[in-house]
């Protein structure tokens, strides 16, 4: 029973920790859309223009996708998509790399990155997310595998 | 009451054995699944949808299919503050002489040889990031100082300052 706990917490915590983190990415970015494209543009994945669309959807997205997480009636299709944003993150990370690209991040708004981006750690870091919701998912299909909004 | 409950269990019974045996039993479960999924996903949708409204029509974000903030070549204040720059005033000498950024040289068409010399002297002690700016947002002086800059230092990374000194002083 108590290792049950122990596990059962250490879930939470997993998705409190998915929660904040992309809500801590979302704030900035919403506050600052400007720079988020340029981020978004520097990657040269898009055009500036769909940069800009880009900038203005993701992090709402990010931040419903938060918030949803730790939503009952969503949190399942919260998870889902935001392993497919940690997917597509891990992509562009790698991409650029290979690619030699010396640009910020943008992942936390303009404070964060800059010159000399280090892509290991960048996507080092979104693998241990992407471990955090795999646990999440798994407890959330164990507890009640037909029915999301329990 | 008792027949309607009876009859909505033949028929839930009905399409389960329907289900069970035309269906494999993952893409049953797939189905029952898949609106719900849906819904989530319209929930998730329409919230960002709302969200991205609300930056628009309070400001926070640009119109996405409007022209560019930003000019090539020009740089925002608050992006500049974050960076080792090196002020340039292309103001005339009476505006410069009245304010001007801390530290900035000034340089214009007028004074062009002695300040070019000066900016030299100044970058190649410690390159770094050359800012030009002018009085206003209209006035294009620090754009046409900044192309010229950057025929005579190329190596050098250099912006004019949108909005100019009245962005510094506001």
């Amino acid at each position: 029973m108590g290792a049950i706990n122990k596990k059962s917490l250490f879930v939470l915590i997993a998705r409190l920790v998915l929660a904040g983190v992309f809500v801590m990415a979302a704030l900035p970015k919403i506050e600052d859309p400007i720079t988020f494209t340029n981020s978004v543009a520097a990657f040269r994945v898009i055009d500036f223009d769909l940069s800009a669309w880009i900038a203005l959807f993701l992090p709402w997205l990010e931040l419903v996708l938060g918030l949803g997480i730790l939503i009952p009636d969503i949190r399942r299709s919260s998870a889902v998509l935001i392993g497919l944003l940690l997917f597509s993150f891990i992509a562009l990370h790698t991409s650029a790399w290979l690619r030699g690209l010396d640009i910020s991040c943008g992942c936390f708004g303009y404070e964060t990155g800059g010159p000399g981006t280090n892509y290991s750690w960048l996507i080092a870091r979104n693998v241990v997310l992407l471990w955090f919701l795999f646990l999440v998912l798994r407890q959330d299909m164990r507890n009640n595998p037909a029915a999301p909004s329990s | 009451m008792k027949a309607r409950a009876s009859a909505d269990a033949t028929l839930c019974s009905l399409t389960k054995t329907w289900r069970a045996s035309l269906l494999a039993p993952s893409v049953a479960l797939a189905c029952s699944l898949m609106p719900r999924f849906l819904r989530e996903i319209l929930i998730i949708t329409a919230l960002t949808i709302l969200g991205a409204a609300f930056s628009l029509c309070s400001g926070l974000a640009p119109l996405p299919w409007a022209e560019p903030v930003l000019a090539p070549g020009e740089i925002r204040l608050i992006d500049a503050r974050a960076l080792d720059v090196l002020w340039v005033d292309a103001r005339n000498k009476a505006d410069f002489n009245a304010g001007h950024i801390p530290e900035a040289i000034c340089l214009n068409d007028e004074h062009w040889e002695t300040g070019v010399v000066e900016l030299m002297g100044t970058w190649l002690m410690n390159p770094r990031t050359i800012i030009v700016y002018c009085g206003s947002e209209s006035c294009d002086v620090s754009k046409l100082i900044a192309d010229r800059l950057r025929e005579s230092l190329p190596d050098a990374e250099i912006y004019s300052l949108k909005g100019g000194w009245n962005a510094w002083v506001q």
